[in-house]
C-alpha cells in the first residue's frame, strides 16, 4: 500500500474504502476505470466541488424525461407545459455554476433538445414504462462481489433498458455503445436481479445540444455472457485495487474535464518514505 | 470446554401486512470439539421444533380479527387453513424483505389505506403488492415516498446502502 493511502485511509477515515468495497455502481466502476487518482479524490478523499454547467443541463435534462416518463406511467395525459414548468424550476435550483456568460443560451438549448426529443422519441404516447428512474440493487455476495446499485432511467413496456444522454457533439453509434458498456452491462446485471429475466434489449437515447438539437437512438443487444464476465472482472479488480490502494493518476485526454486537475498536478506520487 | 451456542429465528407474514417472529437461542457445552458437528446438528433440530411449535400461536392481530369462511381462508391478505394455523406460502413477498419492510413502514407511518396502497399496485403493475418482483416494488417505493412527501434527489437514493453512486 503506497504512503499517500496510509495517509488518506489509515489516518483519514478507515471505514470510507471499507465502505466503498460493499457496495459498488455504474458511476464508481467508470470513474475507476477512468482515472483511480480521479477516484480516490472523489470518493475516499470525498473532495467536493461546484457542480458544472454541463452536469446541470443533464439534470434539468433527466429531471424533465423522468417527470414525462412517470406521467406515461400514471396514465396521465402529456402536458409540454406542464413539462416546461418542470424544466423551469430544476433549472433555477443551481448555485455556484460558472456559465461563462451563456447561461441563457444552454437553457434555451436544453429546452429545445427536449422538445426535439419529444417529437422524434419512439415511445409512444400510450407505451407503459415497466420502470421510471428505480433505484435497485443486486447482491453478488454468491460470485464474491459487492452489491451492485444504480438508478435505471427507464424500462420500457417489455423490458427493454433505456438510458438518456446529453451530448455536445453527435455520437457514433459503435463508440457510445463502447463508452457506455459498463453502465449498460450494470442494467442488465440489475435488471435481470430483480425481475429474474432477462432484459429485451438496452437502448442509448441521446438529446444532442447542438444548434438545431438532434436525438440519436442507438440500439444494443441484450448483456452477453463474455460481457458479463467482464463486468464481473472488473468489480474484482475495483476490490482488490481499492485493497491495495491503487489510486494511481491516468493522465489523458480525460483530464481535459476533470475536477481535480489542480489536486491532481500537485500529486507527489504519495511516496513519502 | 468448548461452549456451542446455537440460534434459531424465523419471521412470517400475517393478514394485514402484519408479521411476527420468535428467535431461541442455546447453548451447549462440549468436552471435545469432535461432538461440535453432532451438536449443532441436534440443537437445530431442537430449535427449529421448538420455534415451529411456538409461532403457530399468532396471538394478537392488529385491526379487524381474522375471520375465515367456509374455505379457511381470511378476509385479509393471509390465508389460513382449517386450524387457524398461517400458510407460509401465501405470506411470501416476491421482493426482497428489505423492500417489504419498507412498503410495510411507510404504510404504517403514514396510517396510508392499506387496500389503496393493493390497488395502486394493481393500477401500475396489473398485480398485487406481494407479487411485485424487485423492480416493481422499488417502483411502488418511489410512487409512496413521493405520496408522503419523501422523495430523495437521484444521487442520494442509496445512502443508506454505502455511500455516492
Amino acid at each position: 500500500m503506497i504512503a499517500l493511502v496510509e495517509n488518506g485511509v489509515s489516518h483519514g477515515e478507515p471505514s470510507v474504502v471499507e465502505t466503498l468495497q460493499k457496495t459498488v455502481s455504474a458511476s464508481r466502476l467508470n470513474c475507476w476505470l477512468q482515472c483511480r487518482l480521479k477516484f480516490y479524490f472523489r470518493y475516499v478523499q470525498k473532495l467536493t466541488k461546484p457542480k458544472t454547467a454541463a452536469l446541470h443541463y443533464g439534470s434539468v435534462v433527466h429531471l424533465v424525461l423522468q417527470q414525462w416518463n412517470l406521467a406515461r406511467w400514471r396514465k396521465q395525459p402529456f402536458e409540454l407545459a406542464k413539462l416546461k414548468q418542470v424544466f423551469e424550476t430544476g433549472w433555477l435550483d443551481q448555485s455556484q455554476i460558472n456559465w461563462d456568460g451563456e447561461e441563457v443560451e444552454q437553457k434555451t438549448s436544453a429546452w429545445n433538445a427536449l422538445e426535439k426529443y419529444f417529437t422524434e422519441t419512439p415511445i409512444k404516447a400510450n407505451e407503459l414504462p415497466e420502470a421510471v428512474e428505480v433505484p435497485v440493487e443486486a447482491d453478488l455476495s454468491g460470485h464474491g462481489l459487492p452489491v451492485l446499485i444504480g438508478v435505471l432511467d427507464l424500462v420500457r413496456a417489455g423490458g427493454c433498458i433505456v438510458d438518456f444522454k446529453t451530448a455536445a457533439k453527435t455520437p457514433d453509434s459503435d463508440m457510445a455503445l463502447h463508452q457506455n458498456g459498463v453502465q449498460l452491462d450494470c442494467y442488465s446485471v440489475l435488471y435481470r436481479e430483480s425481475t429474474g429475466k432477462r432484459e429485451s434489449g438496452r437502448e442509448l437515447h441521446h438529446l444532442v445540444k447542438t444548434k438545431v438539437p438532434k436525438v440519436i437512438i442507438t440500439p444494443a443487444e441484450p448483456m452477453l455472457e463474455y460481457q458479463r464476465t467482464r463486468l464481473f472482472r472488473l468489480m474484482e479488480d475495483y476490490v482488490d485495487g481499492l485493497d491495495r490502494g491503487d489510486f494511481i493518476p491516468a493522465p489523458g485526454f480525460g483530464c481535459m474535464g476533470c475536477e481535480f486537475v489542480r489536486e491532481c498536478r500537485k500529486f507527489d506520487g504519495g511516496r513519502h518514505a | 470446554m468448548i461452549t456451542l451456542e446455537a440460534n434459531y429465528s424465523k419471521k412470517i407474514g400475517l393478514p394485514g401486512y402484519s408479521s411476527h417472529q420468535f428467535s431461541v437461542t442455546l447453548k451447549s457445552e462440549l468436552t471435545d470439539i469432535a461432538q461440535a458437528e453432532k451438536e449443532s446438528a441436534r440443537l437445530y433440530d431442537v430449535l427449529q421444533q421448538s420455534v415451529d411449535r411456538n409461532i403457530q400461536q399468532i396471538g394478537f392481530l392488529p385491526g379487524e380479527p381474522a375471520k375465515t369462511n367456509g374455505n379457511g381462508h381470511t378476509n385479509g391478505n393471509g390465508h389460513q387453513n382449517g386450524h387457524g394455523q398461517p400458510k407460509p406460502e401465501s405470506d411470501k413477498w416476491a421482493c426482497s424483505d428489505k423492500q417489504r419492510e419498507l412498503i410495510l413502514k411507510i404504510t404504517e407511518e403514514h396510517q396510508l389505506d392499506k387496500t389503496k396502497v393493493d390497488q395502486l399496485a394493481q393500477d401500475r403493475f396489473g398485480k398485487g403488492v406481494k407479487l411485485l418482483n424487485k423492480l416493481e416494488a422499488s417502483g411502488l417505493i418511489e410512487e409512496l415516498l413521493e405520496q408522503t412527501g419523501q422523495t430523495k434527489p437521484r444521487g442520494q437514493r442509496f445512502q443508506k446502502a454505502g455511500g455516492a453512486r
